[in-house]
């Protein structure tokens, strides 16, 4: 086995194995220090496919604040409570049943659209391009003329998020009720 | 990437390694004497000065003690945790300080050894070369706040949840004014890379101004001069990264007892503190390479020093040595100077209250990095007109 296989195999295992975690632990807690887990063994998954830059802001994005802040506002509540109310009543039945089929029909959608895609060649993949800088100046060019549309509606997308977390804390019951 | 393409060149890169992390942590007893004996100056005080000759070995009197201490974990604890955290608290200060370069590139030509011919080599005096290194090092070293939260949640202690709480929270707001406020510098130097950024600061301050040459001799091209302000925001938020004073709340002593290390003790305390210093060394590290030319010497580029050296000793080999050698001093020398400046102000300043810490990140230090972004940008498209 090569160096970079081995590296492979062994990220990938770490990887999902936290990913496992997630689900699996009781504590809500490890759940989300697994779920940082996943995102470190993901992060330097990048870095395998030469995508520096994608891994350093998976890094700080996700593993570095996200999931921080995620952590942070679970340690804050006593969450007995809330695993009863999740693993009881009928809606929770209904709502585990549609995300197993939302998750089995990502996972069909993911394999379905990835058949023929590692035959395939593509031409402005930014890894192409070099190392370090070169790859970062590809990946935002191309960000900003060809994947312009998908771009700003996640900037739109944010922006909505972080209006209605404003009106949710201003609103009846808020934290920050008027 | 890769170790190298043969065995020395392997063996060399691994002890690197190894050398590099056993500099980081050498160094932090010696800045605890540093940080002692300089608040006693500062507080017109001696400070430890009993054990061997100006104290220095209060040093190992420290290491001993810390090692022979009782190992306790509070009944309340959650052990994998408690004992995890500690641990973890190490590595984003190692992994991040290794790719900070601390000198010139040493190359060293063919040589004969165990009747065999090696090398042509070159060896940075840096743990790894990452291409996106600014990014590599932001993103390793946010993940210190987990560290914070595990021992915070791990200890079972009110007072070291509310600490790492404190901390994450801190941590986070002021890594986006970190992070913003290095984008100007960034953009200026049109590299991420660490080495790319201190080459570009050989010499004599000059820059092109709309096909104008501007020049100032009595300057060093240095960062500072074209980022002032980022200099400043980033230097701030370095002191809030690395939780030190003023911006200490996660161990406020007089209403958190000591926050998130409240139930930690000997070793297990000593690996926490081999982290926060960690972080100092990054800070001050990364604070010299962007603002401050890193290992170039001032007014005198690399080359000529490289001509300096090759009159000193015909060998090349030894002239490349010694240009190393001396680069790796003068970075040493601008390093300390911010380590120091770190203590300093820790000794200087008083803590913030709490609401003044957000208040101060989110309402003055992350607008002014984002104006300076953005009159950066305008600038250097006026500058390329």
């Amino acid at each position: 086995m090569t160096a970079d296989a081995f590296l492979f195999w062994f990220l990938a295992i770490v990887t999902l194995g936290s990913g496992l975690m997630v689900i699996l632990q009781k504590n809500p807690i490890y759940s989300a220090l697994s779920l940082a887990m996943t995102m470190v063994g993901m992060a330097a998954l990048f870095v395998t496919l030469n995508a520096f830059f994608i891994a350093g802001v998976q890094l700080i994005v996700y593993a570095g604040a996200v999931m921080v802040l995620f952590t942070m506002v679970i340690m804050l509540f006593d969450l007995k409570q809330d695993i009863q109310a999740f693993t009881r009543g009928k809606l929770s039945g209904i709502l585990k049943i549609a995300s197993v089929g939302l998750l089995a029909g990502l996972v069909v959608g993911a394999i379905a659209m990835s058949v023929g895609l590692l035959t395939e060649k593509t031409t402005d993949n930014p890894v192409l391009v070099g190392n370090g800088m070169e790859t970062t100046k590809a990946l935002g060019q191309i960000l900003y003329t060809k994947y312009i549309f998908g771009f700003e509606a996640l900037g739109v997308l944010l922006l909505v998020i972080a209006v209605g977390a404003v009106a949710l804390s201003r609103s009846k019951g808020g934290t920050h009720e008027r | 990437m890769g170790m190298g393409k043969d065995s020395f060149e392997i063996i060399v890169n691994g002890l690197k390694l190894v050398v590099i992390f056993l500099m980081m942590v050498q160094l932090v007893p010696i800045l605890v004497w540093v940080e002692r004996r300089g608040s006693a100056f500062i507080q017109n005080r001696l400070g430890p000065n009993r054990v061997g000759p100006l104290g220095l070995m209060q040093l190992l009197a420290d290491a001993v003690k810390f090692l022979t201490k009782e190992a306790f974990v509070p009944s309340t604890a959650k052990p994998l945790l408690y004992y995890a955290a500690p641990v973890f608290a190490l590595i984003p200060g190692a992994v991040a300080f290794s790719a900070i370069p601390m000198s010139t590139p040493l190359t060293v030509g063919t040589f004969e050894l165990f009747g065999q011919t090696w090398g042509p080599y070159t060896f940075l005096v840096q743990g790894y070369d990452i291409g996106v290194g600014i990014v590599f090092i932001l993103g390793v070293s946010s993940l210190a706040a987990y560290t914070l939260l595990m021992a915070g949640f791990g200890s079972g202690n009110k007072y070291s949840l509310m600490g790492a709480l404190r901390a994450s929270a801190q941590t986070i707001s002021y890594e986006l004014a970190l992070g913003l406020s290095i984008v100007g510098v960034i953009m200026m130097y049109g590299t991420f890379h660490l080495g790319d950024m201190t080459a570009a600061q050989q010499g004599t301050l000059h820059f092109q101004f709309m096909g104008y040459t501007v020049a100032a001799n009595w300057l060093p091209n240095w960062g500072i001069f074209f980022q002032p302000l980022g200099a400043l925001i980033f230097f701030a938020a370095t002191f809030a990264e690395s939780n030190r004073l003023p911006f200490d709340l996660a161990e406020g002593e007089s209403e958190l007892v000591a926050g998130f290390h409240t139930e930690y003790g000997g070793f297990k305390f000593n690996m926490f503190f081999i982290g926060e210093y960690g972080h100092m060394m990054i800070s001050a590290g990364l604070m010299s390479i962007f603002f401050f030319g890193g290992y170039g010497i001032p007014f005198v580029s690399v080359d000529q020093v490289h001509q300096w050296a090759s009159t000193v000793t015909a060998n090349a080999n030894w002239a490349n040595a010694l240009v190393s050698l001396i680069h790796f001093l003068v970075f040493n020398v601008k390093f300390f100077f911010f380590l120091w400046v770190f203590i300093w102000v820790r000794w200087t300043l008083p803590r913030f209250r709490y609401d003044q810490l957000m208040d101060l990140g989110w309402k003055t230090m992350l607008p002014w990095a984002l104006a300076n972004t953005i009159i950066t940008a305008f600038v250097i498209y006026l500058a390329s007109l």
